[in-house]
């Protein structure tokens, strides 16, 4: 992993104490030690409820820790995401019904834009702008097409377009293709780490795939989740995937990818008993 | 993902927002109006009592025999209509947009104050109107806007408390100032439901006038309707109720083309196009 610098931590979370909602007064996520160094890709999972959602809105500036620091870029996160540094992918696309792929892509520069009210003279002074985005995400044919009219891979990949309009150096990602069909969900990754790779993106990575995670990142890392409400989640190891890149499909026949997997199941399954 | 991408080409690049056709059942309302008016003419002749049931061709008589005043009356209260309708809808989509600007006590308090307002009969208010603002149109643009208020606020309100969640956190995001949330999430989110609580404000706005007119008037379709009743006029009370009915399908009609240039994208109009 020569990218790696070992100085420099793009997203770090020393001691993280997490918390998933006003209404529970308890801490879903402790002991929550993590660094990303730029230009890699993490992927979180866990069990269902283990609160890798939580720490992903902590990174993005969503919520509050209630104790802890996190560091993204040197910022916090609320900022970072801000001043366009991170940028989040949601499970869903989170797309607005009434704009078109277009608008729905240029929506942060918009907001950006001081003449915002004033669209429709200010539209045409970022069309090589979306231009390029949705040639990113092999969608430019669809430019006026309202959500509706696509399919769930395609709102996604609008959902990515405008998470890079910004020009972000990390993305957080919540299972995104969590919804799509398997087909549909290797074809997403492989384009996913096309454009990692062609962006030198950092990525934080949620699913609750092993396989997917391997298959994507760097380093797998593994959270348990509390056997009752009051034990709390944590990080319980992690799996380093040193398979080569680029990776191709062929790579899920490996017997590489099947050991590191295996490694991962094995992980989760301890994750299940200790907590 | 590239392939699925290219194999649709958008021959017309500009064609996906297609627009609604907005007079696309303007034909199926004029068959409707046209086959209610038969059925009318010929139960009317069957009963054979034009003090009780006139027949539309009685009423287009009374029409023809009177159509300056008869006009001139509609003419007053459309505008009465129209006027109070835009009095009472812009003021509801404001204090829906102060309702959720306001901190959670002050909007209870102003809530609070609209029930309050709303529980009140309306005849009561229509009069009190009418004794403040005269007989003039003044009170009865007052009246239909009171009417249109209440038809328009609630639903907006509850559209503007439901904005979904992680399109907030979007916002958020992005760092959106408050008025950016407003106009290019909160409103458009809210659409759909204003413009049906608008097509009830229409309505709404048109009784409203007619109330108001009945409080005291010297002019207007309630006027004509309330004076014809005194002389026993059946055929002018019918006549004055056609007019109400077709200020109502007019606005109506208005309100809904509106809503189809605006909504092009909303899932019942697309339904309607394809």
């Amino acid at each position: 992993m020569e990218r790696v610098s070992k100085t420099y931590e793009i997203v770090r979370l020393p001691g993280l104490f997490g918390r998933r909602g006003t209404e529970q007064i308890l801490d879903v996520v402790t002991n929550f030690t993590l660094a990303v160094a730029p230009g890699e890709f993490v992927s979180v999972i866990g069990p269902s409820g283990c609160g890798k959602t939580t720490v992903l809105f902590l990174l993005a500036g969503l919520r509050d820790p209630t104790g802890g620091t996190i560091d993204v870029d040197g910022r916090p996160p609320r900022e970072a995401v801000r001043a366009g540094v991170s940028s989040v992918i949601f499970q869903q696309p989170v797309l607005f019904e009434w704009l078109t792929t277009e608008g729905n892509v240029l929506l942060p520069l918009r907001l950006r834009d001081p003449r915002w009210w004033f669209w429709r003279g200010r539209r045409r002074g970022y069309l090589p702008t979306v231009g390029q985005l949705l040639r990113t995400v092999e969608l430019e044919a669809f430019a006026h097409y309202y959500p509706d009219k696509l399919s769930g891979g395609m709102q996604q990949r609008v959902a990515i377009a405008r998470a890079l309009t910004l020009d972000p150096r990390v993305l957080l990602m919540d299972e995104p293709f969590g919804a799509l069909d398997e087909i549909t969900r290797d074809r997403m990754n492989l384009e996913l780490l096309r454009l990692y790779e062609d962006r030198g993106l950092t990525i934080v990575f949620v699913t609750h795939s092993i396989e997917e995670a391997v298959f994507l990142a760097d380093r797998v890392v593994v959270m348990s989740r509390g056997v009752s409400p009051r034990t709390r989640s944590s990080i319980v190891t992690e799996v380093r995937v040193d398979l080569p890149r680029p990776r191709q499909l062929a790579l899920k026949e490996d017997p590489a990818f099947f050991q590191k997997v295996r490694e991962g199941r094995a992980a989760l399954r301890e994750a299940q008993m200790t907590s | 993902m590239a392939r699925e991408g290219t194999a649709r080409p958008a021959t017309r690049p500009r064609s996906a927002p297609r627009r609604g056709l907005p007079f696309a059942d303007l034909g199926s309302w004029t068959v409707f109006a046209l086959v209610a008016a038969v059925a009318w003419e010929v139960t009317s002749r069957l009963y054979d009592a034009p003090y009780l049931l006139p027949a539309p061709s009685q009423i287009l008589r009374a029409l023809a025999e009177d159509s300056p005043v008869v006009l001139y009356y509609a003419g007053i209260t459309t505008q009465e209509t129209v006027l109070g309708f835009l009095l009472g809808s812009g003021v509801a989509l404001l204090a829906a947009m102060l309702f959720v600007w306001l901190p959670r006590v002050l909007e209870d308090f102003l809530y609070r104050i609209v029930v309050t307002l709303n529980s009140t009969p309306f005849v009561a208010l229509a009069s009190l109107a009418v004794v403040w603002f005269g007989l003039g149109i003044t009170s009865k643009i007052i009246i239909a806007g009171m009417y249109t208020f209440f038809a328009v606020l609630y639903h907006t309100h509850k559209e503007f408390i439901s904005v979904d969640p992680m399109r907030e956190h979007l916002m958020d995001i992005y760092n959106a100032t408050w008025l950016q949330r407003m106009l290019l999430l909160t409103l458009p989110s809210a659409l759909p439901i204003i413009f049906t609580s608008l097509k009830g404000g229409v309505m709404a706005a048109v009784n409203g006038a007619i109330v108001g007119e009945l409080f005291g008037a010297f002019e207007g379709l309630g006027y004509m309707i309330l004076d014809s009743r005194y002389v026993g006029n059946t055929v002018r009370v019918f006549l004055a109720a056609v007019f109400c009915t077709l200020i109502g399908w007019v606005l109506l009609g208005i309100v809904t083309v509106a809503e189809r240039l605006l909504l092009p994208w909303h899932v019942s109009i697309a339904r309607e196009r394809s």
